[in-house]
């Protein structure tokens, strides 16, 4: 028989609402609260060995020790697969639900799979660890959708359990988490392309076997009236940074944003800046900094007064670009916005490789 | 993305970049036509006087975005003839 160990917050255990949010975990043999309804959609084939709970509080402010007690919870029942949630709309409960999934496939390489709506804030997480043993199931925003979640999960466990192939995100309604796969066609590549293109000419719909991220719609921002007496800054992505990166970037997936000052400079002397980034050759960059920077620019248009006096930040802002996560790249973004707001920017020239 | 971030705090952005039509895909609304990935403001097959040149019409190109009222993601190119 297929045992399978189930992950609910405080409230689906049945033991209470926020009040009961700093319950630590605790394990409840069998199928207890939420779980109850999942035993029901697995049928004979499966059974819940135990229930763990956790408070959506507790799990986030003792995330170690939370942890390290669902891993033990989890060692001693030896499941086939793990369950957590159906977490739809609450964000500390989705989050500790793809964090708990990620150390159980981590630590014991077992499938898990999850279930919450599009929007928890645990999607994003789920999406940056980007594992392929744990799955996320769509919901709806509310525990209306409860039954139908229950059967999804039900449904992808058993198969999970007796090992049989997942498909793609596309085909089996997973939540997607940006894994290629490889997979046979019957066509070779040049002619799938060709096909592509003559159905874009034609203006017909196509699938992208390479789907671009989707990216949210910001309304762009209102222009600026004479841009001469503007406070105007550079972000660039190029990774040009000191000589030596004293910041010691990495050339692909930073977390974090700096800011070199060039007030007192006129150019970047080759020699004294390189660019940190795996993304791109950067031996044109290294020869030249102003093609990522283009302090020379800046200052000639300064000297004729298309730039105000004093209206260049003394300082540009960088953060090599390469195959940084979206959740990581936002925040940078937001954090770099709040500083630039701070010192009274009102424009962004932003280089981007 | 970053951009975007910019963006949404009402920071006009000119986003320069070879890449304009992912920069168009992604929806960046001021897009400046760069030269190339590894080099996009300037051109080292120009001899150092020219590139210096061309990247300054890039820079006007892009002040002259920032001053622009756009509705969605428009590209902007500099008035010079730029190299494949």
């Amino acid at each position: 028989m297929i045992t399978i160990v189930h992950i609910v917050n405080q409230f689906f255990a049945g033991l209470g609402g926020e009040e009961k949010a700093g319950l630590p975990v605790n394990v409840i043999e069998g199928a207890a609260g939420a779980a109850r309804a999942l035993e029901m959609k697995l049928g004979a084939e499966a059974g819940i060995s135990c229930t763990i709970y956790v408070g959506d509080n507790y799990f986030h402010e003792h995330k170690d020790e939370a942890i390290a007690a669902i891993l033990d919870a989890v060692r001693a029942s030896g499941p086939q697969v793990l369950v957590a949630g159906p977490a739809f709309n609450s964000g500390r409960y989705g989050m500790t639900c793809v964090e708990a999934c990620s150390a159980v496939a981590g630590e014991f390489a077992i499938p898990c799979v999850t279930a919450m709506h599009e929007e928890n804030p645990g999607v994003d997480a789920y999406r940056e660890i980007a594992d392929p043993r744990l799955y996320c199931l769509p919901t709806t925003e509310t525990t209306a959708g409860m039954n139908d979640a229950m059967t999804g999960l039900a449904r992808i466990a058993l198969r999970l359990a007796r090992g049989e192939a997942i498909g793609s995100a596309a085909k089996e309604g997973y939540i997607s988490r940006g894994i290629r796969g490889i997979e046979k066609t019957e066509q070779r590549g040049a002619a799938r392309a060709v096909e592509m293109l003559l159905k874009k000419i034609n203006h017909q719909s196509f699938t992208s076997e390479l789907p671009l991220e989707v990216w949210d719609d910001a309304p762009p921002a209102p222009p600026l009236e004479h841009v001469k007496d503007r406070n105007i800054a550079v972000v660039t992505t190029s990774g040009v940074v000191p000589y030596g990166n004293p910041d010691k970037f990495k050339t692909y997936r930073n977390t974090y944003w700096r800011k070199y000052n060039v007030a007192e400079l006129k150019e970047l002397e080759p020699g004294k800046w390189e660019a940190v980034h795996g993304g791109y050759n950067v031996a044109y960059m290294n020869q030249n900094p102003h093609y990522g920077v283009p302090l020379d620019a800046l200052r000639a248009l300064e000297a004729e007064g298309a730039i105000g006096a004093g209206k260049l930040y003394p300082a540009y802002y960088v953060i090599p670009g390469n195959q940084g996560s979206p959740t990581v790249m936002r925040r940078m973004g937001q954090e770099i916005a709040a500083d630039l707001k701070k010192d009274n920017v009102e424009g962004v020239l932003f280089v981007a490789t | 993305m970053i951009s975007k971030e910019l963006e949404k705090a009402g920071l006009p952005v000119a986003l320069i970049s070879a890449m304009f039509p992912v920069a168009q895909q992604v929806r960046a609304n001021r897009i400046v036509k760069g030269v190339s990935i590894p080099h996009p403001c300037g051109d080292p097959s120009l001899p150092k006087e020219l590139d210096a040149r061309l990247r300054r019409e890039i820079i006007q190109t892009a002040l002259r975005a920032l001053e622009s009222e756009v509705t969605g993601p428009t590209v902007f190119s500099p008035p010079v003839a730029m190299g494949g």
